[in-house]
């Protein structure tokens, strides 16, 4: 065992560094300068798309390298990518899609000139996701299929340009079996997008509507009915994702300081035993869920699984999360309450609740705690079915 | 000992549980919550006539002389059904100020005024450098003759825009965290320098940053004695506090037995979520949260009628409690209602929101629970 990273994975990290300090907007830029900071990390050697294999454009990254790449861009809190293209559906159409549809479609996931949306909860299947009821029918000359149904909490389905759908093919069999993955432009005549405003107020999931949508079968990836299949693959990659490790370690040092401005009595509320007891259980938590990214990357380096560790990530990672926002919420104090459209009370007031009313959602999506704990009793802990 | 209602105690809950089925489902609130005041004026009047307005105040000022047993009561009620009137800044805030500590005449308006619904008062006491403690007073009032001149900054005044009277805690003497030296005046709202920054709240309710710059009040308008208001307001937080813990409890009652009904008949794997043990769990748990948070509400509520001195460590305890179980409850409302919970539509967020709004007023549960252990 040697706790040091190598000295090649130190040079690396300088190199990240620098070309972080060299490159990244400064404050209110991050959102005007977003296309500069995604330009020059194309042309750093495919930085923008550090997942992606070497064949399809990415760096090559190790295990390691991944891990260092992920934690100084989280903890200098790096202008993220929109998660459904360049994170979720380009690794499906690299290892199942043809060399058509990755020619097609990749280029403009890369170039962010794509909006992708992730089509696979209905009303009837969230948790049970298998239980799907998207009717795609083939046509009598078998190019075309004719979909019918309707998704939900799909997320930017309202900016999309393309919903790539998990689809019914056919009911015979075990409810895995039937399911069709789909590509769909959402500008056919067929699909109707209606908003569903979340807590707060804030509009980013929609329900999609699909009637009688004629999809050419050249969009279908992969074969009929091992949509499923297809799309696991995928969840194992989102739920990484949605750990959140680096960010969260970021966002627990921007509470300190938010806390750090509430003034409470002669000192602030950081002098609050409660407090800052809070703040020390999280910052030891969290200081152990990297490292316990650190060992399933371990394995992965040495050629295994990710190892039985990698499926806590997203159940620690966004329990961490909804508790970071928590203490923020609680640093806003009465200014908690205010939701006007200027600032009230401290800056990070509206932040705050508008945070951790949002991130409720974290413990829900991509796969539910409670459904998360069940899957890692049964696959991990072999605890039957 | 007695923890029963009595018979007229329990008419009024009818009433109010009738009006509440009859005129306040979510979607009225929704779109009272979007009305230029954020409440309605009928309800208001409506209120008056049923008589709750009158409820906790003096017989001999001209009230119906319940006690905080009955405001509990009442606001549970109200927390059943997000009721947004502004039943907490007028008649528990300012009416328990004036009924402790106001002149005849001002018994006479302001009570007067507040019973029969024609005048709606608040309560401006908060200020940003003083996060929970009142006594925290910056706000200043200078004497010059016969008048006092307020200036300084107040925080989350609710319902202040459609206030008549504000009243203002202000200082006269001392240092800026002494509880000597603080003095309650009444603001006439419009008045020359009064300025007023309206707001919605994250529950559906209105606030206002209020600023005074050398408003005008004459020596008539103070509410008790000259730099003793410390006590006076004590009193008001305490009464405050039992009020939302009440409507806390009816909000949390709500949140669970919706949960329920919504897991018997959401099915996933072929079954009702409410077969899934680990949510039956949680579900109970939710219950007993809520039955623990009750029981302590009724105890300091009905210590506070009995001595509020002796009531005070409990309502750090019931306050904390609250700040606890409604996060709890709430939180796992929305969870286990999935991605339903997380949608305007369904009241379980406006009730989730709530609670949160509740812990983060009069200190939340970290504030209470140093204050009870110390
Ligand atoms: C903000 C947001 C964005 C989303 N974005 C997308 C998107 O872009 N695309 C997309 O396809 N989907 C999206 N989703 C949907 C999300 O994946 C589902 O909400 C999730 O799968 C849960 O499904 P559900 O909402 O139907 O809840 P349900 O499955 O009804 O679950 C409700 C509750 O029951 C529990 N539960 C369910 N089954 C069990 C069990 N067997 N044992 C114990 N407990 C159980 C759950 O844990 C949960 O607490 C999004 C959701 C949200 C909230």
């Amino acid at each position: 065992m040697d706790i040091e990273f190598s000295a090649e994975d130190l040079t690396f990290q300088e190199d990240v560094r620098t070309f972080i300090k060299e490159n990244l907007p400064a404050g209110m830029e991050m959102w005007t300068k977003r296309g500069e900071w995604f330009e020059a990390l194309r042309k750093k050697g495919g930085w923008d798309v550090a997942k992606w294999p070497v064949e399809f454009g990415g760096p090559g990254f190790t295990p390691t390298q991944r891990y260092i790449f992920d934690m100084e861009m989280g903890r200098n809190s790096t202008p993220p990518q929109l998660p459904f293209g360049v994170g979720m559906l380009a690794p499906i159409l690299m290892n199942y899609g043809s060399k058509e549809q990755q020619d097609r479609f990749l280029p403009g996931i890369r170039d962010g000139s794509v909006n992708w949306c992730q089509g696979y909860s209905e009303p009837g299947a969230g948790s049970d996701l298998a239980n799907l009821r998207t009717r795609a029918e083939l046509t009598e000359d078998g190019k075309h299929y004719i979909v019918n149904g309707q998704k939900i909490w799909t997320t930017l389905a309202h900016i999309a340009h393309w919903i790539f759908c998990l689809t019914r093919t056919s009911s015979d069999g075990p409810k895995q079996e039937g399911i069709t993955f789909l590509l769909i432009p959402m500008d056919d005549p067929g699909v109707e997008v209606k908003p569903i405003i979340t807590l707060g107020g804030s509009h980013s999931v929609n329900e999609v509507y699909f009637t009688d949508v004629k999809v050419p079968v050249e969009n279908r990836v992969g074969e009929e009915g091992k949509g499923w299949t297809y799309a696991k693959g995928l969840l194992i990659h989102e739920r990484t994702g949605l750990a959140g490790i680096q960010n969260s370690v970021f966002a627990l040092e921007k509470a300190k300081a938010n806390a750090g401005t509430v003034k409470v009595g002669d000192g602030t509320l950081m002098d609050l035993p409660r407090f800052k007891n809070k703040i020390g259980e999280l910052e030891a938590e969290l200081m152990a869920l990297e490292f316990t990214e650190l060992r399933s990357l371990a394995s992965v380096s040495a050629g295994s699984d990710p190892g039985p560790e990698s499926s806590i990530m997203k159940l620690k990672g966004t329990e961490i999360q909804q508790r970071i926002s928590l203490l923020n919420l609680e640093a806003a104090g009465i200014y908690a309450a205010a939701w006007g459209n200027e600032p009230i009370g401290p800056g990070f007031a509206k932040a705050a609740t508008g945070g951790y009313l949002g991130g409720r959602a974290t413990t829900i999506f991509g796969g539910a705690s409670e459904v998360q704990k069940d899957v890692i009793a049964k696959n991990v802990l072999d605890l039957g079915s | 000992m007695d923890l029963s209602y009595t018979d007229e105690q329990l008419l009024l809950r009818d009433s109010i549980q009738k009006f509440i089925s009859d005129k306040y489902d979510i979607s009225e609130r929704i779109r009272i919550t979007a009305s230029d005041e954020g409440f309605s004026r009928e309800n208001w009047s409506a209120f008056a006539e049923l008589g709750w307005l009158a409820l906790p105040f003096a017989e001999e000022d001209g009230g119906i002389g319940g006690t905080s047993v009955d405001t509990m009561l009442l606001m549970e009620e109200f927390g059943k059904g997000l009721v947004v009137e502004p039943f907490l800044p007028s008649v528990v805030m300012v009416g328990t100020a004036i009924s402790e500590a106001g002149t005849t005449a001002q018994k006479a308006e302001i009570i007067g005024g507040t019973i029969d619904g024609s005048l709606i008062s608040t309560f401006a006491y908060a200020e940003e450098q003083g996060r929970y403690d009142l006594n925290n007073v910056v706000t200043n009032a200078r004497s010059d003759g016969d008048f006092y001149f307020l200036s300084g900054a107040k925080s989350l005044v609710l319902n202040a825009q459609s206030a008549d009277k504000i009243l203002v805690s202000a200082r006269t003497s001392g240092d800026s965290t002494d509880a000597e030296g603080i003095t309650l005046f009444l603001v006439d709202a419009p008045a020359e320098g009064l300025k007023l920054k309206n707001y919605p709240t994250i529950d559906g309710l209105r606030a206002s940053e209020v600023s005074f710059d050398n408003v005008k009040v004459g020596k008539a308008d103070i509410v008790g004695p000259l730099g003793g208001a410390a006590p006076i307001i004590e009193k008001i937080t305490q009464r405050a506090i039992l009020a939302l813990s009440a409507e806390a409890i009816g909000a949390m009652e709500v949140l669970y037995q919706d949960t329920i009904s919504y897991t018997k008949q959401r099915e996933q794997f072929g079954h009702p979520l409410s077969d899934f043990q680990v949510l039956k769990h949680r579900m109970t748990e939710m219950f007993m949260e809520h039955s623990l948070a009750k029981s302590l509400c009724m105890k300091a509520t009905m210590l506070e009628v009995q001595n509020a001195e002796d009531a005070k460590r409990t309502i750090h305890a019931l306050k904390f409690l609250i700040g606890k179980a409604g996060r709890f409850v709430g939180e796992n409302a929305v969870q286990l209602h999935g991605g339903m919970g997380m949608t305007e539509e369904l009241r379980v967020a406006h009730y989730f929101k709530r609670l949160m709004v509740i812990d983060s007023q009069f200190g939340n549960a970290d504030h209470h629970l140093s204050e009870f252990i110390s």
